[in-house]
């Protein structure tokens, strides 16, 4: 029988699904960031050299690629997080603290530097694509 | 039960929050589960509403002196719209999880900790289906104002500068991929 002590020892999961959040929303933060940026600019540069375009989806594809590296980590973190199994009619919680602030920081570290990249990639494809349709 | 210690060191009260266990613990699993649920619904739709109205009020305003732009950029206002919808389809899903919970006779024998399981991992695939919707539709929302701002000088334009908005609604279903994924983790226990 559960007890209302029990009611603490699945804690660790908050911070383990966090983790997969964290990484899924943060990179896709930064994508978005990077993909709305870098199309503005070939919005912009469309307009003077319209046959540059193709080639100058590549910052797009690029950040969608950070979108991904996001997306791949979350799954394997969510993935991770062990539920808790049934022994004697209760059930036990096997998911650590340890693993949950090695899983929260994990995705932590992948949304952040997500975010970086995605900036980054936004404001250089920005630049970039425009100074490439001036001057191929 | 971690915690305990610095209740007497810091406050004797039962009413100071002393760390993690109160805030994690303090809030029903249903509370979590709910909350989730309201932050995926509402937060993909603040998204879609933020995408249209950017790329509306530019569609808008290219129209008055290109007016042909007019049918072709309401696909950009469609892949808004369609951030909106996977905010409807995770609500759902998460809301198929949701059990009732246990008669006030019956809490002792609840098995509390799968309880606690379930609305953790409910709340966190909210939240991150709700956020990465919001950053995804004003993505598009931005992409499909620069598409019609080009399309209204150059007609060719229009089908390349998609692209980039296709890009960017693919964010929205790399959310509702491990939305899934989470929520299949969750599992509240029948009721006894």
């Amino acid at each position: 029988m559960s007890t209302s002590a029990d009611i603490g020892t699945a804690m660790p999961a908050f911070f383990g699904f966090a983790g997969s959040s964290l990484a899924l929303v943060l990179a896709n933060i930064g994508a978005a960031y990077g993909t709305g940026k870098a199309g503005v600019g070939i919005g912009a540069m469309g307009v003077m050299n319209p046959e540059a375009v193709m080639k100058n989806i590549i910052p797009v594809v690029m950040a969608g690629v950070i979108g991904i590296y996001g997306l791949i980590v979350a799954v394997l973190l969510s993935s991770a997080v062990t539920a808790p199994i049934q022994q004697n009619g209760e059930s036990i919680n096997v998911y650590g603290w340890d693993l949950g602030f090695k899983h929260f920081a994990a995705g932590l570290s992948v949304g952040l530097s997500g975010v970086g990249a995605g900036y980054a990639i936004g404001l250089v494809g920005d630049a970039g694509v425009k100074a490439v349709g001036r001057q191929p | 039960m971690v915690g305990t210690n610095l209740t007497q060191v810091l406050c004797d009260s039962d009413f100071c929050n002393t760390g993690w266990p109160t805030i994690l613990t303090h809030l029903s699993p249903f509370g979590w589960a709910s909350m989730g649920i309201a932050f995926t619904l509402s937060l993909s739709i603040v998204g879609a509403a933020w995408g249209i109205f950017v790329t509306g009020s530019s569609i808008m305003g290219a129209a008055i002196k290109a007016p042909r732009i007019r049918s072709k950029n309401l696909v950009s206002v469609i892949f808004c719209e369609a951030t909106a919808i996977y905010g409807v389809i995770m609500a759902i899903i998460l809301m198929g999880k949701m059990e009732d919970p246990p008669a006030s006779d019956k809490i002792e024998v609840y098995e509390w900790t799968t309880a606690y399981f379930a609305g953790y991992a409910l709340f966190t695939a909210g939240i991150g289906v709700g956020l990465t919707n919001l950053a995804s539709g004003v993505s598009v929302g931005i992409a499909g104002s620069s598409c019609a701002l080009a399309d209204a000088q150059n007609g060719s334009l229009f089908v390349k500068i998609l692209i980039v908005e296709i890009f960017a609604s693919a964010l929205g279903i790399f959310g509702i991929i491990v939305g899934i994924i989470q929520s299949n983790m969750a599992a509240f226990p029948t009721p006894p």
